[in-house]
């Protein structure tokens, strides 16, 4: 009996680190095949391993006038991140603090507006932009337009964050003499901290990554983000596999070591509150 | 007198849900107000609306003569003590002490010097760069206290401070609350569910019912004259008992509704006849023989020392306190007399009290 229980349990094990690994694969053949040199990425069979670690990433950088392109991300996942707090915090505090019986239904709006694709949203803001003439500050607008699809999903995760901060506290504070707003600023807002910081660290990293928008909205090559500018070197006929490859790495690599090094961070953030 | 706290003729509404009705009371300077009664019965709104947490529907509110009836909490200089301390756990305790001080604008060292004075008096000057987590129970419950009292408000706001505590420390931090205000001379209002402590602690009780004041006065003013059963049966520990009766022929004497439809005689006159409810207090009821008698059989009798408890098995069922041990008593029937200006009748139409001690 305990045996089978056992050996049911290693098979549940094998499917579940077979899926892992089907899953990571991409994330580990992008690693390797930046490693390789030209002749051995098109070799047949594959090659698992290099057999000559070639580490080309200095190269790739200056070839692909990556500092650029790299900057352009980051300033758009900043603009959008500080506009979503600014604007997002206040909000998620609101709607943690109303009680109603449509709450259900605002928090269902709420997700609705992020469930909308962008390849599906992009053709109406691009004509709207156009026309009040946003697309002439290209980064702007997709800040703009980025900003307000991952707002709903940032108020969500922090009214999720607030609810969870005691309403005695804030009241406490009313009486001792406080406003609301700086009841909220001063007490709220360094209570509901963590869920705030890791909130706003997912919406920077969705935006970090942002492609949809930016290759619509953005011609000139001198504000396309890392994404775009990616997508740019690859095609039928590309051949440096190991530059693209490389890119990816140095793009996505930050990227995978901040979440690994948050991570109970986050998940704790995600599932319970700053209050012990 | 000079009136502290004025709540005039207010109202409150939660929708159609009428939660306060009419609240009428005046708090002198100095006063300790206990506002009392069963969970929901309006004693924590009507506190809230003090705070200015809560708005008023209709009425006014005047603190030290102004009227603050619409005005923000900030406004109106008054401390509470809530029931799970609400102490600002990102803040040290000195830190949640000096808060309110810093809002008005004083400075930090100003502050803290202040703060250092009311934790010598309130026990807490090892705990100042301690966080709310580290401390226990009591301490944060003096935390909670130090915070108040460091502000000097024209009064103090209770929201059962003490519910949280274990009973000997409830006991213990009573006296102490008692204590600290007489030595400030502050103004305080009182909310809790347990008339023991209001009758202990306060100067006026007031009990509460379904968001109407059902009596206010000095704590033995209540014990002794309630003006209807829910305030007699509120006060005093264990209850009052209540039993049916009918007024006899001579107008001066009860027949209980009891098996062997016992007599007894009471102070006053009633007209003969007339349905009425017997208040008898369990400790009036004394084992015994003598004058306006009673013999009831036993169902149990519990000795906790100091009192002893017996049940009757009627029903309605009596309870008697008896403050002896009574070795032996344990089934069959028991004796009990009660003094005739002791008996309390109340209308069993109104609940209204016809006769109190």
């Amino acid at each position: 009996m305990l045996r089978d229980e056992r050996l049911s349990q290693y098979a549940l094990l094998t499917v579940a680190l077979a899926l892992v690994a089907t899953y990571l694969f991409p994330v580990y053949w992008m690693y390797v095949t930046a490693l390789k040199s030209g002749n051995e990425i098109v070799a047949w069979p594959p090659t698992f391993w290099p057999a000559d670690p070639d580490f080309a990433a200095a190269e790739v950088w200056e070839r692909l006038q990556m500092a650029t392109y790299m900057k352009n991300s980051v300033i758009i996942a900043v603009g959008v991140t500080l506009i979503v707090v600014t604007l997002g915090t206040g909000c998620g505090y609101a709607l943690a603090r109303v009680r109603s019986r449509w709450m259900d239904v605002v928090l269902f709006a709420i997700l609705m507006m992020q469930v909308l694709p962008s390849s599906l949203m992009i053709t109406p803001i691009f004509v709207a932009f156009s026309q009040i003439g946003l697309l002439d500050y290209p980064r702007t607008a997709v800040i703009l337009a980025q900003a307000a699809k991952v707002l709903p999903f940032y108020v969500v995760l922090t009214r999720a964050t607030f609810i969870q901060v005691p309403k005695e506290l804030e009241e406490a504070a009313l009486v001792d003499g406080n406003s609301r707003i700086g009841a909220f600023l001063s007490i709220n807002v360094p209570l509901a901290r963590n869920g705030i910081l890791v909130a706003a660290l997912l919406i920077f990293l969705q935006s970090l990554g942002e492609y949809v928008y930016s290759r619509s909205l953005i011609q000139a090559r001198a504000f396309q983000p890392a994404t775009v500018g990616l997508q740019s070197f690859m095609g039928p006929n590309t051949s440096d596999w190991q530059g693209v490859m490389t890119y990816a790495a140095i793009y996505v690599t930050p990227i995978i070591l901040f979440f690994v090094l948050l991570q109970r961070q986050i998940v704790s953030g995600l599932t319970s509150g700053a209050l012990k | 007198m000079n009136m502290q706290i004025e709540i005039d003729q207010i109202d409150k509404y939660y929708g159609a849900y009428h939660a306060l009705k009419s609240v009428d009371v005046r708090i002198p300077q100095g006063q300790f107000v206990a506002l009392v009664g069963p969970s929901g019965c309006g004693k924590s709104t009507l506190l809230r609306t003090i705070a200015g947490l809560e708005t008023i529907s209709s009425g006014a509110i005047r603190i030290a003569g102004a009227d603050v009836s619409s005005a923000p909490p900030r406004q109106r200089d008054l401390a509470m003590v809530f029931q799970s301390y609400a102490l600002y756990p990102h803040k040290t305790v000195a830190g949640n002490m000096t808060y309110a001080l810093r809002l008005k604008g004083m400075n930090r060292a100003q502050a803290r010097a202040r703060a250092e004075e009311i934790a010598a008096i309130t026990g807490l000057e090892k705990l100042m760069d301690r966080y709310p987590r580290e401390l226990s129970g009591g301490q944060r419950q003096r935390v909670a206290m130090g915070r108040a009292i460091v502000r000097e408000p024209q009064a103090f706001l209770f929201d059962e401070p003490l519910s949280n505590l274990d009973a000997a420390l409830r006991v213990h931090m009573r006296a102490e609350i008692r204590k600290l205000h007489d030595r400030i001379g502050a103004t305080s209002v009182y909310v809790t569910h347990d008339q023991i402590e209001a009758m202990t602690m306060a100067d006026h009780v007031v009990v509460m019912r379904a968001g109407v004041i059902e009596q206010q006065g000095a704590p033995l003013d209540l014990y002794d004259r309630p003006v209807n059963r829910f305030v007699a049966g509120f006060i005093g520990s264990p209850a009052m008992n209540f039993v049916p009766a009918r007024v006899g022929d001579d107008g001066g004497h009860v027949i209980l509704d009891l098996p062997g439809s016992p007599r007894l005689t009471f102070d006053g006159h009633r007209p003969a006849g007339e349905a009425v409810i017997v208040g008898l207090r369990p400790e009036h009821l004394i084992p015994g023989t003598g004058d306006n008698a009673l013999s009831l059989p036993i169902a149990n009798v519990e000795r906790t020392g100091s009192a002893t408890f017996v049940r009757t098995a009627t029903d309605p069922d009596v309870m008697i306190a008896a403050n002896d041990r009574l070795a032996g008593v344990t089934t069959g029937t028991i004796t009990v007399t009660i003094r005739p200006e002791l008996i309390y009748l109340f209308s069993p139409e109104t609940d209204g009290a016809l006769r109190t001690g």
